[in-house]
């Protein structure tokens, strides 16, 4: 039980890492970015073909694929701020057709194989009294922790993060005030896609890409997303970690086959729960106050 | 839209010559699954019409395919089978609108996707109703002459998408499309003049649901073979959206010329071309629709909305 509830912890601290840019991209840009699934995995492919190749440190590759990713998203704001109103339906079916994009570009690139970063420093397992926990797992949820302290201290430290968060508040307002909105969004996606490789070479060392494998990801994604509201990164942390714990014990109760059925379970009853408006903060038809 | 009927008319009668002309088995097998995909996607416009937004039809298609390949294989008669496939993915419909009744735009979507995942779970890990992650096997074969195996899968092919047409040639005209759209155009204002809002979402999900039901109930029998990665695919709801969006939801014959049209482009012309990128047309046309389409999605959702954004 203890074990469950270490492991659902640290699971959920990853969680939030892979969500982070999913919920910083509608935070500001009010649009579901149905590819950031797709973006991770093509992190870890990254990630897998720099570590096979070069034989560093996965963690050392984070930035790397971060970096390399940042074209991709200048490319989704390129696509997203041209979509028509409403955006949050019209960014889903978009969304969708990236990721598609990614996918066979995935494909033809890598091929349909399952890569795994099998890095004999994260394979061992710690004995913490009577729990054991796996190095790379731990290793995940402390570089996830790292990157999002990084992330809050741009958020409210920042010109950028004040301009974000007032962007994510009232797009209209944030422009009136002098707040140049449009680049906002596009630096909050070029972020939202470092993250996103960041974390896709994280993912690899827990779990086997393979080119369809992002649609988990981006479920998880939309749950924290929904579960942390408009304009909370802190929430995030919180929501990344309750989501780790209801899978993680969903899974022992069920058996490990239902894992992403119960997160799809967990989606629906949030936007049952939610009545209409798909977060705090945010209206059914568009911004709220 | 007064062509339609006529045009209808005439499509239907071209196809059902095919058969009879020597078409070989293959194509009558490619051009059967195509009518299957724009019953999906007339199906699918069926709900946009009202300013639903579906992201899952997978989830009454593999319905459908699962509860007739059960039946079935457990001896009932294929044409009952398929009726029962039917009436699984309306109540399957219905049960999807029952839950999210109070869901719309982008939540509505998300939540359907949700509900087409969750059954593609339950296939997966059900096993001793549903055999697994390795789905049923050795579902029998459609009833016919020997000659011809793949007509009658053809010609129901063709009825049902005929049906599918001839349903929303009908509900664009009934009081069942004049409700839906007011619903879509503003659901507050409706219901304030009478029209509960509700009951006719969860007609419209029934519909379209009993359909896509239909489709599966009829692929599972073609391909004789149901398994969850297989009929709660992705696939199942993406390529209704597509097409539809596309082909034009509001148009009666759009949505399933389209999926028709691109269909057969994909698999003739594109699949042996450049078989690794089978996804791209589908993708790229998908966000050509999106971004350029005159009213898009956003014209299929309600005026009331846009205004207010």
């Amino acid at each position: 039980m203890l074990q469950a509830l270490v492991s659902g912890a640290l699971l959920g601290c990853f969680y939030a890492l892979v969500a982070s840019g999913f919920a910083l991209t509608l935070s500001v840009t009010r649009a579901l970015n149905l590819a950031h699934g797709e973006m991770i995995v093509a992190g870890g492919y990254l990630g897998y073909w720099l570590w096979a190749g070069s034989g560093l440190g996965p963690l050392w590759l984070m930035p790397v694929a971060a970096a390399a990713l940042l074209p991709m998203g200048w490319g989704v704001h390129a696509l997203l701020r041209r979509l028509p109103e409403p955006r949050e339906l019209t960014s889903l079916t978009a969304g969708f057709g990236v990721a598609l994009l990614l996918q066979d570009g995935m494909r033809a690139l890598w091929g349909s194989d399952y890569r795994l970063i099998a890095d004999s420093a994260l394979t061992a397992s710690l004995r913490l009294g009577p729990i054991s926990l796996n190095r790379g797992r731990l290793a995940a949820a402390l570089a996830a922790l790292a990157v999002i302290a990084v992330l809050w201290v741009a958020l409210t430290r920042t010109r950028w993060g004040r301009a974000a968060r007032a962007t994510a508040l009232d797009e209209e307002a944030a422009a009136l005030l002098g707040i140049n909105t449009d680049l906002t969004g596009r630096t909050t996606l070029l972020l939202s896609a470092a993250l996103a490789g960041a974390s896709g070479v994280l993912f690899a060392t827990l779990h086997y890409v393979h080119p369809a494998g992002g649609g988990p990801l981006v479920m998880v994604s939309i749950v924290l997303a929904l579960w942390a509201g408009i304009g909370r990164m802190r929430s995030l942390l919180a929501a990344g970690v309750a989501l780790g714990l209801v899978e993680t014990l969903g899974v022992a109760w069920l058996g490990p086959g239902w894992r992403e059925t119960l997160v799809a379970a967990v989606l629906l009853f949030t936007l049952l729960a939610r009545g209409g408006s798909l977060a705090r903060g945010m209206t059914a038809g568009g911004h709220a106050g | 839209m007064s062509a339609s009927p006529a045009g209808l008319v005439a499509a239907t009668a071209l196809c059902a010559l095919l058969p009879a002309a020597g078409l070989p088995p293959y194509y009558l097998h490619l051009l059967a699954s195509a009518f299957l995909l724009a019953t999906l996607a007339s199906a699918w416009s069926l709900l946009a019409w009202g300013g639903q937004i579906s992201f899952g039809q997978a989830a009454f298609f593999g319905v459908g395919a699962y509860a007739a390949a059960l039946a079935s294989i457990h001896g009932v008669v294929s044409w009952a089978a398929l009726v029962l496939g039917a009436t699984a993915g309306a109540a399957a419909g219905a049960l999807v609108s029952a839950a999210a009744l109070r869901l719309s735009g982008a939540p509505l979507a998300l939540a359907t996707f949700a509900f087409a995942e969750i059954g593609r779970g339950i296939a997966i890990n059900w096993e001793r109703l549903t055999g697994g992650g390795a789905g049923i096997v050795g579902i029998p074969a459609l009833p016919g002459p020997a000659s011809s195996p793949r007509a009658v899968a053809y010609y129901l092919a063709l009825l049902l998408l005929t049906v599918t047409l001839s349903i929303f040639v009908w509900m664009a005209r009934s009081r069942l499309g004049l409700a839906l759209a007011a619903v879509r155009d503003d659901a507050e204002r409706a219901s304030l003049l009478g029209v509960n809002p509700a009951a006719w979402k969860l007609c419209a999900f029934a519909l379209s649901g009993g359909l896509s039901g239909a489709a599966g109930g009829l692929y599972a029998h073609m391909v004789r073979v149901v398994a969850p990665d297989l009929v709660f695919s992705a696939w199942y709801s993406l390529v209704p959206l597509i097409m539809a969006t596309l082909g034009g939801p509001r148009t009666a014959l759009g949505p399933a010329a389209a999926a028709v049209g691109l269909y057969l482009a994909s698999e003739l012309v594109l699949q042996p071309l450049v078989p690794t990128l089978h996804q791209v047309g589908y993708a790229l046309a998908l966000i050509a629709a999106v971004l350029f389409l005159p009213g898009g999605l956003g014209g299929l959702v309600g005026r009331r909305r846009n205004a207010a954004s």
